[in-house]
């Protein structure tokens, strides 16, 4: 089957430091691809330059076999991809609803069809009881359930995941991994950046080491754990 | 239909009795309605696009000088130069958004300062079209239907429609797309972004709808004073006034505007009777205690206890 999003070389340079360096990645529909390294790896940049926020020095991003490389984030965004940031970017004078209710108008122009499928997200994440509080009086764990939420209601053909899982107490986050998996099954693609390795292990179908802006290893998540080099960049050696 | 909707036509039914009372005040009236649709205006600039304009008495110039030249040099009926006045505002906002749009932070407010200060040269400099520094007087106007437009109640009504265009719009907005986006891309860019944004759309269309609906204010305005000068229009603080009612009433809300101009202009024909020389002095002091107290504005500070309130009775 033809992959869903493949980036080649992407290099991301800001003034002499090399952020990312010729890290390359594809994703075949319905299939997680984790990202994972030591903190500082790039992991988030990489993320930015592939869907837009972050710009890329060489190498090219194709999406849905278009390149997009150039694009502006809100024209890929409109193709199908969908993020979360690693820190919650609410819309603070709006309530939760209606922080949804502005990526849920993407397709749903009508506010009576934007409702609804901003309602829907919010349930999918366990926030529908929180809809009419104002978003900047969430907590933070709630605070990343409605990241989430705004991402979903993009209906997106790939979701970026910065880190969702941090903070979730083990019920919260076997709950999280459960309702991804709900999502893969509908088709969708999911990358994710994320340090909770059981939840790498249990959703990712393929696994890519970053330390140092490099990709130093890759493969499934028992392989990479067991990687000599990867446990040097997360251990150090002696 | 929706409270606010109701509200609106309240104001109106009421806006329109008033000058049956037989008032002495219908020149502090159109002065407040004429404050409500400006600061409406620039409200959706300002407040719900988040974009801090300080030059917004150039398209209320631009509107009261269209309409005053239109009919002392031309004879074209004010309701034609009016349009034109707004085309021409459109023409402006898109063009200044669309260079200035791209800087961050207080540049763009810095920017629209000098749209001002050019349009008052312009406006004195080519006095074979505007009558110079001293000024264009309009000596008659068509009567439509009979009405006099000099007249003070005619002019009151004109104003009362003004406004009420200015909050219908915004309320029409308010609860669809454009103005969710609006509110986006003033609270967080790179999020509404990450929505499909265009950030740099939205806010030229806000600053497009926003100039030409404060030219159409500016047209009134010409009328209202059928003598106009480029000192006293194109006037920073004009412009200043014009924020400082949304600042007062409510950023990004629906009433705030209407609120904070009632409050501004009547406060301020009260206190230069009450306080004489001293009347400025109580006036600032009394804007800077709003700020302190109530910094997102009366009626803002009050919408966002309401959502508070409103969520805490249903948990």
């Amino acid at each position: 089957m033809q992959n869903v999003l493949e980036a080649d070389s992407i290099k991301v340079q800001f003034g002499g430091l090399v952020a990312v360096n010729n890290v390359s990645l594809s994703l075949a529909p319905g299939q997680v691809l984790g990202l994972i390294g030591p903190n500082g790896a790039g992991k988030s940049t990489l993320f930015n330059a592939i869907t837009g926020f972050a710009p890329v020095r060489s190498g090219k991003v194709s999406f849905l076999g278009q390149d997009v490389t150039q694009q502006p984030p809100y024209i890929r965004t409109r193709n199908g991809m969908g993020r979360t940031f690693q820190t919650e970017r609410p819309y603070e004078d709006l309530t939760v609803l209606e922080n949804v209710l502005v990526a849920a108008f993407l397709k749903n122009p009508k506010r009576k069809d934007a409702e609804r499928v901003a309602l829907s997200a919010l349930d999918k994440v366990g926030l529908l009881d929180r809809a009419h509080q104002l978003s900047s009086d969430l907590n933070l764990a709630r605070l990343r359930r409605l990241e989430l939420a705004k991402a979903l209601a993009l209906d997106p053909k790939v979701l970026f995941l910065d880190e969702i899982m941090a903070g979730l107490n083990p019920p919260a986050l076997k709950e999280m991994i459960e309702f991804l998996r709900t999502l893969t099954a509908t088709g969708m693609s999911i990358v994710m950046v994320e340090h909770i390795m059981e939840a790498i292990i249990q959703l990712a179908d393929h696994v890519i080491v970053l330390a140092s802006g490099n990709k130093i290893a890759e493969g499934t998540a028992t392989e990479v754990i067991n990687n000599e080099q990867v446990i040097e960049a997360y251990l150090g050696t002696d | 239909m929706s409270r606010n909707v109701l509200i609106l036509l309240g104001l109106l039914v009421a806006g329109a009795l008033y000058p049956l009372t037989g008032s002495a005040f219908i020149t502090v009236g159109i002065s407040v309605l004429l404050f409500t649709g400006w600061a409406t205006s620039w409200n959706l600039l300002g407040g719900w696009a988040g974009q801090l304009s300080l030059g917004h008495a150039s398209f209320v110039g631009l509107g009261a000088y269209i309409v005053a030249v239109g009919a002392s040099q031309f004879g074209i009926a004010p309701w034609w130069s009016v349009l034109i006045s707004m085309a021409v505002a459109g023409v402006l906002a898109a063009v200044w958004g669309k260079l200035t749009f791209g800087l961050r932070g207080p540049y763009f407010s810095l920017s629209t300062i000098a749209i001002a200060e050019i349009m008052r040269l312009v406006a004195i400099n080519e006095g074979w079209l505007t009558g110079g520094a001293s000024g264009v007087f309009i000596d008659s106007l068509p009567e439509p239907f009979g009405i006099d437009l000099f007249d003070k109640t005619a002019q009151y009504y004109l104003a009362l429609l003004y406004a009420a265009i200015t909050i219908g719009i915004t309320l029409f907005i308010s609860s669809r797309r454009f103005g969710y986006q609006l509110k986006a891309v003033r609270d967080n860019e790179e999020a509404a972004m990450a929505a499909g944004i265009n950030p740099s759309v939205v806010k030229l269309k806000a600053f497009v709808l926003s100039g030409m609906l404060t030219a159409l204010g500016g047209g009134v305005y010409g009328i209202f004073l059928s003598f106009i000068e480029p000192h006293l229009i194109f006037n920073l603080l004009l412009s200043i006034q014009i924020a400082l009612t949304v600042i007062i009433g409510g950023r990004g809300t629906i009433w705030g505007p209407a609120v904070g101009a009632a409050l501004l202009v009547i406060a301020g024909e009260i206190f230069r009777t009450a306080f004489a020389q001293a009347n400025l002095l109580v006036y600032g002091v009394l804007i800077l205690v709003v700020i302190l107290v109530l910094p997102r504005g009366i009626v803002g500070e009050y919408v966002h206890k309401l959502v508070r309130r409103k969520y805490a009775k249903r948990a």
